[in-house]
């Protein structure tokens, strides 16, 4: 009987006291006995500019910065969801709302910036410079990541903090649009200071964080600000770098290979680097048979222009350079060669990069800034050396007055939706010039958005722009139930 | 004994040991969703919508309201009400007649569910339970844009999904349209002169009659345009007798032939037609037979009649977005800020170069240059192919600019039809000539086509592969063919296929259909319309596509 007991007690013990006390994971590596060694930090870094290559964040990039604006139309395959952007009718419940995907990478940055300083502890091989570079990357791409969201949702939490588990989940509130403008200064500050100037190889420079990517980041977000000469001061110190220039666009099929078909052109300077192992989801939204966007008709018509009498006079950046004239496709992302033979991307051809800022960008938003501090020619002669270079038509040059800051800063805008067509920033850019001044160029949003509009929807579509807090996207149902201090944008409420 | 007393125990311990934590009772879901439903929800929300339950049970909505069903439901709140019940000089809801109440109730209500997204500058895709379209739109006062219903209330809350549709609340009770078109019209001081004339005409009781009571279903919804005192004062009309004075050649404007009646006639549409409506279409049928008004939108302004006809610009009147969109209980009005009348336009010919449209213009390193495939996902707006073959421009043959359309037709493989909108013809009869350039893709290759317009086929089919038969002019013309190029080329043929009655002044489609025979080398140049009393064999055209008249 006795023996029973045993038997059945030990049965009881035998099959589970194996490894009760020991609960790593047998799979992984957990967070204390990472952060040991440099490799360790420059691999979580790595990890940073992985997770931009997430099909979901280029696809908001471009959602957000050209589905309201006028260069894209969508086909039939459309989802309704975006349709729904193009015609004003968004909702909390718009898959496009969620900003899951910024804020996953803005939690790797955090990662880094949080635990980065132990290694220090174990690692004495790495130097403080060392450090304060990577974690300048990691400063810089929140920055930029939050720089986005300041322009699509306005008001923002500022999540500044890893978030590592459960335990550690915060509910944040909203920050208003200028803390969310102090913070990403204040990191780009920090990464300005201690950001590499180069890294040694082309690549690698196109594709990480340098200090000319800070400088770049900064001019922008100066300009959204309005602090035109902290822009142009920012934009001086790349351009006398000297270590970018424009490609040279005589030839459009070399032009079109190098800038935007194999990318990390010496006009890059920082881009999001897809490549065949990591393909970007824009053959499904471009490329494909089925695609869901195309060139707006204006593109042609009015964006670049046609010269009806000589097909010889082309602007590189029309027909052949962002869009393919013929079926309106969008040839930047889609196309995989240009000239007088243009074919399409395959399916496993997909590695377009995304050119978050190029060269071109730098000298436009200085010449932006330019105008607006009654420095009208300087302005009009950068914008020369941008037309020149893209062979662009007499038919859409303009003369405005360069005693006109307005005039010459319409015309610039005009040149950005050439120059950048495609690239997520004709939203933005039109945004940045209508709220001008407190609001003072409405109008410029207006006209777009009324000559875009669907005809029997027109004066809804215009009333709600006529509202600008409708300019940003609401919060996403989801993120308002899982963070209950967050309050609904109040335009959507 | 004691050791087995306390092993029992022991195991009895055990397995209850073994067993406890799992004897939780599990909840068990019996209904199938936790959802309100609408009257659910107005009841959640009682501080809100108290007044307005209480008319629902007295009107006895609240019954199919709270069950299951799909219904877009717009909901006044009590301040609503109590400014509904204070602009309608009545101190409670009980004092309202229960029919009214009904009425009203109705009017809030649609068998569908409708989100924003679906609204429109316009009406609403489906009928109140009243009866009336509910018409929506955006409005920005100091900054702030909401979306409007019938120009009467503001969302303050939208898209509440609830278990049997949606519900949107609404700041102010939305009342239906109680005059008729006529009685819109008459009404207003503004449109004296023309409701006199439509008085006059005895159109009045057209435009007055409750969409229920009408036997015509054609005219249960109509749209009028109507033109105020000033517009006509300012074309030279300054009172009814003035324009009786110049339209009315019978001297009985109740006469259908006269130009008054007739006139009238044009400025009522069929159908319930919103700007939005209005603007989503090119041209819109009257009630002056076989008389249309075409629209346009030119950024912010509707203009009806603009249009180019010959080469010449006609500039349109403007439809006055203020004062436009005025809902009656039949239908709608609009109110144009000019005068406009049915044009008298002789039927003038058209020669259609079908190989120069803008798509292909647009494509300078083609058009006039070398051959274009099109795909059926980029066809020009006016060409269609049901597939599988789409059609391919061609340059390098000659004739009229150089260039002609190659549309693969036929069989298995092509597309078995093809069909053109035409330029604007004017309405008169035309004798249709297809100018094509003759050739075969093999030996035995053959194409017949049938020639309709509209739907309506024309006398004689027509071979791509027929070369045309040559003799003289006017033998070749008493057979049906002719030489359209110059100097006259036996391989491009001009092949008359009939003669057809155009019946409004608007553009038409043309189509190809294939009867028998299937090849690609279906080479259409060009398709002339000439009125039947004119010369149909010039002019013809040289290879820039210079006219010759006849020498």
């Amino acid at each position: 009987m006795k023996r029973t007991i045993w038997v059945i007690m030990f049965l009881c013990l035998g099959t589970s006291c194996n490894k009760w006390l020991d609960v790593k994971p047998q799979d992984g590596i957990i967070r204390d006995n990472y952060w040991q060694n440099k490799e360790q930090l420059q691999a979580a870094v790595i990890g940073c500019y992985a997770s931009l290559l997430d099909n979901s964040l280029v696809q908001n990039l471009f959602v957000w910065g050209e589905l309201r604006a006028d260069m894209v139309a969508a086909t039939l395959n459309a989802a309704i969801d975006e349709v729904n952007i193009m015609e004003a009718n968004i909702l909390a419940t718009n898959y496009y709302t969620s900003w899951a995907p910024l804020y996953r990478t803005i939690n790797y940055c955090n990662t880094v910036i949080t635990y980065a300083a132990q290694v220090m502890e174990t690692d004495k091989t790495l130097t403080q410079q060392q450090l304060d570079a990577y974690l300048s990357e990691a400063y810089a791409m929140r920055a930029l990541m939050y720089f986005y969201l300041l322009r699509s949702f306005g008001e923002v939490p500022l999540q500044l903090k890893a978030t590592s588990g459960d335990g550690t989940l915060e509910q944040l509130k909203k920050s208003s649009q200028q803390e969310v403008h102090a913070q990403i200064m204040k990191d780009l500050a920090f990464a300005e200071q201690h950001a590499v100037e180069t890294y040694g190889n082309v690549i690698t420079d196109k594709g990480r964080i340098t200090k000319y990517t800070v400088y770049a980041i900064e001019a922008d977000a100066y300009l959204w600000m309005e602090q035109y000469d902290n822009c142009i001061a920012a934009c001086d110190k790349i351009i006398n770098s000297n270590r970018f220039g424009l490609m040279d666009g005589s030839a459009q099929a070399q032009w079109f290979n190098s800038v935007f078909f194999t990318g990390n052109s010496n006009e890059s300077i920082f881009e999001f680097q897809f490549d065949q192992q990591k393909q970007n989801p824009f053959y499904f939204m471009f490329g494909a048979a089925n695609n869901r966007f195309i060139g707006s008709p204006r593109v042609m018509d009015e964006v670049y222009g046609i010269d009806l009498i000589d097909a010889t006079k082309k602007d590189i950046r029309g027909d052949g350079g962002s869009i393919r004239a013929a079926d309106q496709m969008i040839w930047k992302f889609a196309g995989a060669s240009s000239g007088t033979t243009m074919q399409v991307r395959g399916a496993t051809e997909s590695y377009a990069h995304w050119f978050v800022y190029r060269y071109a960008d730098v000298l436009l938003l200085k010449a932006e800034a330019l105008a607006w501090v009654n420095k009208g020619q300087e302005a009009l002669d950068l914008v020369k050396v941008i037309r020149d270079r893209a062979r662009a038509l007499v038919l859409t040059e303009r003369t405005p007055d360069p005693l006109s800051p307005v005039d010459v800063s319409s015309y610039i805008l005009e040149e950005r939706a050439r120059e950048f067509a495609f690239e997520g920033k004709r939203w933005y850019d039109v945004l940045r010039n209508a709220k001008r001044n407190n609001y003072s160029y409405l109008s410029i949003m207006l006209d777009m958005v009324a000559m875009n509009a669907p005809g029997n929807m027109q004066q809804s579509i215009l009333s709600k722009y006529r509202d600008v807090r409708s300019h940003y996207f609401p919060i996403n149902q989801y993120e308002l139930q899982a963070d209950k201090l967050l309050e609904q944008n109040p335009y959507y409420q | 004994m004691k050791t087995k007393d306390s092993l029992k125990r022991l195991i009895v311990f055990l397995l209850l040991l073994c067993g406890w934590g799992s004897c939780k009772k599990a909840p068990i879901i019996s209904d199938t969703s936790d959802q309100v439903n609408i009257i659910g929800y107005l009841e959640k929300n009682k501080a809100q919508f108290s007044d307005l339950l209480k008319i629902l049970s007295t009107t006895g909505d609240n019954g199919f309201l709270s069950v299951y069903g799909a219904y877009t439901f717009f909901a006044p709140t009590n301040d609503a009400i109590s400014a509904y019940l204070k602009a309608t000089g009545r101190p409670s809801i009980d004092k309202i007649d229960l029919q009214e109440l009904k009425d009203l109730m109705k009017f809030h209500l649609l068998e569908d569910t409708l989100t924003t997204p679906s609204f429109s500058d316009g009406k609403l895709p489906r009928l109140t339970m009243y009866g009336q379209y509910l018409i929506t739109g955006a409005s920005n006062t100091g900054g702030q844009t909401r979306i409007t219903v019938n120009r009467q209330a503001n969302l303050i809350q939208s898209n509440i999904r609830v278990s049997n549709g949606v519900i949107h609340v609404i700041d102010h009770v939305l009342v239906p349209a109680t005059q008729t078109l006529a009685q819109t019209i008459t009404s207003d001081p503004k449109y004296s002169v023309f409701a006199e004339a439509l008085q006059a005409t005895g159109l009045y009781d057209t435009v007055n009659i409750l969409p229920g009571n009408n036997p015509d279903s054609t005219k249960q919804w109509l749209t009028v345009i109507a033109e105020s005192d000033s517009v006509l004062a300012a074309a030279g009309f300054s009172s009814y007798a003035a324009l009786k004075a110049r339209y009315c050649h019978t001297g009985d404007p109740k006469n259908v032939t006269d130009s008054l009646y007739l006139y009238v006639r044009y400025h009522i549409l069929y159908g319930i037609k919103y700007l939005a409506d209005i603007v989503s279409n090119t041209s819109h049928t009257t009630l002056a037979p076989l008389e249309v008004v075409t629209s346009k939108l030119s950024g912010l302004t509707v203009l009806i009649n603009d249009d180019v006809f010959n080469g010449v610009h006609e500039p349109g009147v403007e439809l006055d977005r203020n004062t436009s969109d005025r809902s009656a209980s039949n239908g709608v009005v609009h109110s144009a800020l000019g005068h406009f009348a049915i044009k008298v336009r002789n039927p003038v010919p058209v020669y259609w170069d079908v190989a120069d449209f803008p798509e292909i213009r647009n494509l300078p390193a083609y058009y006039g240059k070398q051959n274009y495939p099109f795909a059926l996902t980029n066809m020009p707006k006016d060409i269609t192919v049901p597939g599988p073959s789409a059609m391919t421009y061609t340059v390098g043959g000659t004739y009229v600019k150089g260039d002609f359309l190659a549309i693969p037709l036929g069989g298995p493989g092509r597309s078995p039809w093809v069909e053109l909108k035409t330029p604007l013809l004017v309405r008169g009869r035309y004798k249709v000539w297809i100018c094509y350039r003759t050739q075969k893709q093999s030996g035995s290759s053959n194409n017949v086509n049938q020639i309709s317009i509209d739907g309506e086929p024309l006398q004689r089919s027509m071979n791509f592969t027929v070369n045309m038969p040559i003799s003289t002019e006017g033998e070749m013309e008493s057979q049906g063919w002719k030489w359209y190029t110059s100097p006259a080329s036996n391989n491009w043929a001009g092949r008359l296929v009939g003669t057809i009655e155009i019946r409004t002044t608007d553009r038409h489609l043309l189509r190809f259909t294939t009867l028998q025979g299937t090849q690609n080398n279906n080479n259409l140049d060009m398709i002339h319309f000439i009125p039947q009393d004119m010369d149909q064999l010039y002019p013809r055209f040289m290879a820039d596509g210079t006219p010759v008249p006849r020498p």
